[in-house]
């Protein structure tokens, strides 16, 4: 028999960058937040602490910092024709567990996204019409607008202190930045991080080419930084290893960093790890969450109550928990009918690998998450499509996250895997290969989706998450034009060999691609296409908020977080300012 | 070893050398055309050692005289030692007293005396020696055990990593990176160059939140700490 607990105001479901920052600003207008979280409590001292840190069988290798898939993972395929196994080790993306979750293991990479993005399909088809869309392709809009966006945009980013050199100043284009980008309302807050000789470079490439380079934005802070909130962040070591790991040196933003000693310290918040929810709970109408059910590490099976329920579990624990909990109708890719899993999206990467001389010495370990140089000249809708016969685009970034000896060598094609003449190629290429990085829109496609496995279940008996998900042929047509031109950077930079690999097909888990899962619980105008409305709220149960990048329609070129932290913030704003003076639909 | 007296001490402060300011975190922001050739360890360590001995013709006096030849100093803990230190942080260092990026009223005529490749030989050279320690003072074990609880693991409640993080276990350094050893190096020196921090008489951004956020308390077990650990080995 589960035990009751006495009911409080907030629960919140996973404690990383939207459970934080939601709690926060919820337990100091006085609510009462308890925050569920999976994982273990960790903090940056002592747990993110060198030498331990620093160990790459534990965290690259062995995924550290994920989830635990003995105990639940997602079962995979590559169309509805197909059986769905279960993935039995994370390689093409890793699922945080943990308290601050991804927001501890991200690489700091932190982008904005467009204005046409946020009115995608109303652009797209101004723009070019709409017979350059191939037809089993469901791009749609946001619901909300970057104008509306922007100074939520900005919070975060002075939250995290992100470091970048703004390109767009209302407007007005400034030197040094991505002139690119959506205008931003004032500068970032800290100063861009250094240039890798890789990066110079291609910057020196591309500029001659014709393209504009500029560095990453980063949340590796670049000098001591204080936030908003009292934290004061040290400067990034650009020691080279961030994503995979915890920062030791208080320099990559995450919970822990930037807002969860402030929310810890408040009385009108607990914590309680290793909290494994069960499913939110809905009165008999169904259209009421009365608060959620979760199992402890003793496996004591608890009821909490509560007058509002925010889900903020990764986008894709965010889309199981709806479907567990019957919120909202499933989507049925037969019918085009229901919503939750719907627009399943993922990311359209490529690399290219660039092998220079021997005399040219990049030392690229000396690396933080985001560091890069990178041209914005072809993403998402940066170009004109007209004539190209599809839609979006890819960043293409010069630099390294890393070159730790156990991941990082490069060899070139024809290389023996093994062996003499493999080391040979090792040792002759480890200091002198960039490996361009092309981060791609991901298209919603009508065959791509979420939804429950009918045979595997997790060990609390519940069934997995099943992933739909093949590249859109539109989406692999647009890798192949962008890797092409990413290539063209690449012999300008004096490379000896370039592999020109765009994507291909079929989508397969087997090698790590990208974290970046998107869509399944989306945000929209329209309760027939969307999940939530504009404020993510559940349009089916107006007490349940989820925040995730499972809101994006489709997904962009860019990295997700700094955009989900604009979301989080604008749902911040509506629940303070209006859902909790008046409880029902904000729309 | 007795504790010198502490107003002797801060009469000291800005004569002695010291700690990070990483060159790794320097990286390339323009291309370079060929590297310059190198000479050869032992010939720039005999250069070295000349001038540690004798000064040079254009105003530095001889390192020795505070440094020692072998470079453990004099033990007070005024002047730090240098010998088996990271090269390239001790040549860093130079430069830095040269530009008066690191203020010492002391170590910038001098530093401003030699130049670049005298810079790198006097580097060279008490990179290259392991000197004999001076019997280091006792410290309680309670203060000990603080110590070594910041130096391996850091204090959350002030934000401050630990300093093994960058400093290496147990404060062996990364010679390469330019990061120094603070393993066996004298904790009146340790100590007021973290006071040198706080104060911006030494600057650099990874020292800037531990130099504030420490403790004095911490300071000092934090130095007591690494003056008993060993010294790296001479590779």
């Amino acid at each position: 028999m589960p035990q009751r607990l006495k009911e409080v105001d907030v629960v919140v479901i996973g404690v990383g960058f939207a459970g934080s920052i939601l709690a926060k600003e919820l337990a100091a207008s006085g609510l009462k937040v308890v925050g569920l979280e999976r994982g273990h409590g960790r903090h940056s001292v002592p747990d993110f602490q060198a030498p331990a840190i620093h160990d790459e069988l534990k965290y690259s290798i062995r995924k550290g910092m994920m989830q635990d898939v003995t105990r639940e993972a997602m079962t995979f395929r590559n169309h509805h024709r197909e059986v769905a196994l279960p993935m039995r080790q994370w390689e093409a993306f890793l699922p945080g567990t943990g308290l601050g979750g991804c927001g501890v293991h991200w690489n700091g990479q932190a982008w904005r996204y467009h204005e046409e993005e946020f009115i995608y399909k109303t652009h797209i088809e101004q723009r070019y019409g709409k017979k350059i869309l191939d037809p089993d392709l469901r791009i749609q809009d946001w619901g909300v607008t970057y104008q509306e966006l922007e100074p939520y945009y900005d919070r975060f980013e002075y939250l995290l202190g992100v470091c970048g050199k703004a390109g767009n100043l209302n407007g007005k284009i400034e030197p040094g930045g991505n002139p690119l980008e959506a205008p931003r309302s004032r500068e970032y807050p800290n100063p861009p991080m250094k240039e890798q000789y890789s990066g110079a470079l291609f910057r020196k490439a591309a500029l001659e080419l014709g393209y504009h380079p500029f560095l990453q934005p980063s949340a590796n802070m670049t000098r001591p930084y204080t936030n908003p909130e009292g934290m004061t962040l040290n400067p990034c070591a650009y020691c080279g290893f961030c994503e995979r790991y915890g920062c030791e040196h208080f320099a990559k933003a995450s919970p822990q960093t930037v807002i969860l000693p402030v929310l810890m310290k408040n009385p009108n918040f607990e914590l309680r790890t290793e909290s494994q929810v069960l499913r939110i709970n809905l009165d008999s109408t169904g259209k009421k969450a009365t608060g959620v059910s979760y199992m402890d590490a003793q496996g004591r099976e608890f009821e909490q109550p509560a007058g509002l329920v925010l889900l903020t579990a990764f986008a894709l624990n965010d889309v199981r928990m709806l479907l567990l909990s019957g919120i909202g109708k499933p989507y049925n890719p037969k019918t085009e009918t229901g919503v939750v899993g719907r627009n399943y999206a993922y990311q359209t990467q490529s690399y290219v690998p660039t092998f220079l001389g021997e005399d040219v010495h990049l030392n690229s370990y000396m690396a933080g998450g985001a560091s890069g140089t990178v041209i914005d000249d072809f993403s998402v809708d940066n170009f004109d499509h007209s004539s190209l016969g599809f839609i979006g685009g890819c960043y293409v970034l010069c630099g390294s996250t890393n070159a730790r000896p156990v991941e990082f060598h490069p060899t070139p094609p024809g290389t023996p895997r093994w062996g003499r003449k493999w080391k040979d190629a090792v040792r002759r290429h480890y200091n002198h290969t960039a490996i361009f990085n092309l981060s791609g829109t991901s298209t919603a496609m009508r065959g791509n989706y979420l939804d429950l496995d009918p045979t595997y279940r997790d060990a609390w008996g519940l069934p997995l998450l099943r992933i739909t998900f093949d590249f859109p042929d539109n989406d692999l047509r647009m890798s192949r034009f962008v890797t092409h031109k990413a290539s063209e950077i690449a012999r300008r930079m004096g490379a000896k060999t370039v592999v020109d690999s765009p994507r291909t097909g079929p989508f397969t888990t087997t090698s790590y691609q990208s974290t970046h899962n998107t869509g399944g619980a989306v945000m929209g105008a329209d309760p027939s296409t969307s999940v939530v409305n504009r404020y993510c709220q559940s349009w089916d149960v107006p007490n349940v908020f989820v925040v995730g990048a499972c809101n994006y329609p489709q997904n962009s070129s860019y990295n997700p977080t700094v955009t989900l932290g604009a979301l989080i913030y604008w749902t911040a704003d509506a629940l303070k300012t209006r859902y909790l003076k008046r409880p029902g639909p904000l729309v | 070893m007795m504790k010198i007296h502490s107003t002797v001490r801060t009469t000291f402060v800005l004569v002695v050398a010291g700690i990070v300011v990483p060159s790794y975190l320097a990286a390339q922001t323009s291309i370079p055309t060929k590297p310059t050739p190198n000479k050869s360890i032992s010939n720039k360590s005999q250069v070295g050692a000349q001038i540690v001995a004798q000064g040079t013709t254009r105003g530095a006096v001889a390192c020795a005289r505070c440094h020692g030849f072998d470079g453990a100093s004099d033990g007070s803990g005024a002047f730090p030692r240098l010998d088996g230190q990271s090269a390239q942080y001790l040549a860093e260092q130079l430069r830095h007293f040269a530009s008066g990026h690191r203020q010492n009223a002391l170590m910038q005529p001098i530093a401003r005396g030699l130049k670049d490749d005298e810079i790198e030989a006097v580097a060279q050279y008490y990179a290259s020696l392991h000197a004999v320690s001076f019997p280091s003072h006792p410290v309680p074990t309670q203060l000990r055990d603080l110590g070594k609880q910041v130096a391996e693991v850091g204090d959350l409640s002030v934000r401050v990593q630990a300093c093994e993080s960058c400093h290496g276990p147990n404060g062996e350094g990364e010679p390469i990176a330019g990061v120094p050893y603070l393993g066996g190096q004298y904790s009146h020196y340790i100590e007021v160059q973290i006071q040198m921090f706080r104060q911006g008489y030494r600057k650099s951004q990874q020292m800037v939140v531990p130099a504030h956020n420490l403790s004095q308390q911490d300071i000092i077990a934090v130095a007591d700490y690494f003056e008993q650990a060993s010294r790296p080995a001479v590779k």
